[in-house]
């Protein structure tokens, strides 16, 4: 559905964007994760035909954004990271124009904008003054924008920032029940929700692309040794002599006593070796029940850092 | 371009703007139509007309310094330019909104010469004729202020610039005849106009050998001309700066000669200054 192909943008000696390539499958979602400055912005705004880009291209649905841009722009809905709203407006006349402008035949129209403020919930500020609308309600509003005419691709840049936690999930299920209909970028540097949102992550930092994976997939790629979460009832000392003196075991520390009488540890195993029933033999022998054992994946913002500083080192 | 025509033209009377830009031009044109007919019982009208063009230099800038500027700063540009529709479109749709306002007015003031035609005869079609260039000058004063406008992302900047280069345009006339009509500074002012335009390419292109031909070819052009016509370069300053001056084609209005050259010369104007402003704002999302 969308190709970037060889994306470099470079402002003077600065490049914002350094050849970046990936596709985006039909109904897909895909997050854009990165640090702030990362090219996230410029990326969208390039795919979207804000921008041009100095080298390489984008097609989406077969469509070049340099030979075609009016084809690719009536394809794609865009949601910049500050709403493009005027302030002078009321809702209704805003969505109007927005309408106008993205040439929608006044049939349907009317229907289709009573859907998008049903879904957005914005239905019952329709009548009022852009400027006097609540930060929450103008990211709807902006967001209503990007759905007129329900173009296939939506893009959409931090859509949950500056949100109270209740928009922030009611925007998430949004996205995800639009997700259904639509092919979805997503860009954002909060990754709980990319993962709770997005089917692939694309990770960038300083213009390149450093991991492109499933959310679930790029955490088990980076967990290089299996870890091992656990909770044991005995004194800490010995357990953790116990559990250190087991075979392929790489490491183990304490994390804290949560439990009174038990201690929480943090079990590193070689790779490729399952500790897990080694270690409830030895600990059980030693009269130390385990209560509770779990594996720990690592977490996006632990990968995120990972992919991040091992490109610093490199460079 | 409609739909931008249209929520233009809104805008303008949904904040002071318009009201501002009506207000000042039927309060100054009502004081010399006052004046200058009802007071000394005067059937002139067309004085009027050809008196108040100063009130452009306060008002243009109040009608245009918000058409693009504010778009970029409320970044509401990103909407329309990832919209399907052309550069072109949305200015062309913002010039004609500024314009429409601006006719809007004039129309009012259509009233006067009304009033006066009760009480005697006027010539009716000069006053048309000096409505049709004081109309066609405010057009093209317009598309300047539209085009410093899109360089911009602050309104104040854009009404201070607009202010100065239709003042400039004022005193152009004035500047011209002090200007030297000798043979030696005509040429010297051909030449420092090709290095202008070479210089401009040069910025605007990055590429030094383009921009050496075109100063190259200039130079050559210039060399050919002097030994075809030698005479071609007195008072050459003056020829060129006076093609630009607006306010003497008007003059010609003001006498009720009603010509073509004028009138095509003021959409032409306009027209390039329109040009250069999608020209602005295409380059602006390539750097």
């Amino acid at each position: 559905m969308i190709q970037v192909i060889d994306v470099t943008k470079r402002y003077g000696q600065h490049v914002a964007v350094d050849h970046i390539n990936f596709t985006v499958e039909k109904g897909e979602i895909l997050g854009f994760l990165g640090p702030n400055g990362a090219g996230k912005t410029t990326t969208m705004n390039i795919i979207t035909g804000y921008i041009s880009a100095t080298e390489g291209t984008v097609k989406v649905d077969g469509f070049d954004i340099l030979e075609e841009p009016e084809e690719v722009k009536k394809r794609i809905g865009y949601m910049p990271e500050f709403p493009p709203l005027y302030m002078d407006m009321t809702v209704q006349e805003y969505l109007d124009f927005v309408s106008d402008i993205k040439k929608i035949d006044r049939a349907t129209k009317k229907r289709s904008m009573e859907k998008i403020m049903d879904l957005v919930k914005i239905g019952d500020v329709r009548k009022r003054l852009i400027k006097n609308l609540s930060k929450g309600y103008k990211q709807r509003v902006g967001l209503a924008q990007a759905l007129i005419g329900t173009p296939p691709v939506l893009i959409l840049d931090e859509p949950t920032v500056g949100l109270d936690p209740k928009q922030i999930i009611e925007i998430r299920s949004l996205i995800k029940e639009l997700g259904k209909e639509h092919t979805i970028i997503l860009s954002s540097h909060i990754l709980p929700e990319v993962s709770a949102v997005c089917g692939r992550v694309i990770i960038i930092n300083k213009g390149k692309i450093v991991a492109s994976d499933t959310p679930e997939n790029l955490s088990k790629r980076l967990s290089s040794s299996g870890r091992l979460s656990l909770r044991v009832a005995g004194p800490e000392k010995q357990v953790l002599k116990l559990v250190r003196e087991l075979e392929g075991v790489k490491n183990a520390e304490v994390q804290g006593v949560k439990e009174p009488g038990t201690v929480d540890i943090l079990v590193e195993a070689e790779r490729d070796i399952d500790i897990r029933r080694p270690l409830f033999y030895a600990l059980s022998r030693a009269e130390y029940p385990i209560l509770y054992m779990r594996s720990v994946d690592l977490t996006l913002e632990e990968i995120f850092l990972q992919v991040t500083t091992e490109e610093r080192e490199v460079s | 371009m409609l739909a931008v025509f249209k929520r233009e033209l809104k805008a303008y009377f949904a904040s002071p703007t318009g009201y501002i830009f009506m207000g000042f031009f039927l309060l100054i044109c009502g004081i010399f139509f006052a004046f200058s007919n009802l007071l000394t019982a005067s059937p002139d009208y067309i004085s009027v007309l050809s008196s108040i063009t100063f009130v452009f230099l306060i008002v243009v800038p109040v009608l245009t310094m918000r058409l693009m500027s504010e778009e970029s700063r409320q970044k509401t540009d990103q909407l329309l330019l990832t919209s399907p529709l052309s550069v072109t479109g949305i200015v062309l749709g913002k010039y004609f909104a500024a314009v429409a306002v601006f006719l809007l007015t004039l129309l009012i003031t259509c009233l006067y010469p009304v009033i006066l035609s009760f009480f005697g005869t006027i010539a009716v079609w000069e006053i048309v004729g000096g409505y049709i260039g004081f109309f066609l000058l405010g057009a093209a004063f317009i598309s300047i202020g539209l085009f410093i406008s899109s360089l911009t992302d602050n309104q104040v900047i854009a009404a201070v610039v607009t202010f100065s280069a239709l003042l400039f345009i004022w005193i152009l006339d004035w500047v011209i005849q002090g200007l030297p009509t000798d043979r030696i500074s005509g040429i010297v002012f051909a030449c420092a106009l090709v290095v202008g335009v070479a210089a401009l390419v040069y910025f605007t292109t990055r590429n030094i050998f383009v921009s050496v031909a075109i100063a190259v070819i200039g130079f050559g052009i210039i060399a050919g001309v002097y030994f075809a016509n030698e005479y071609f370069f007195d008072g050459f300053i003056v020829r060129t700066l006076e093609w630009f001056s607006l306010l003497k084609r008007y003059e010609n209005f003001m006498m009720g000669i009603l010509s073509l050259s004028p009138i095509v010369y003021y959409i032409t104007f306009s027209a390039v200054f329109l040009f250069l402003t999608v020209r602005v704002i295409e380059k602006r999302r390539w750097s």
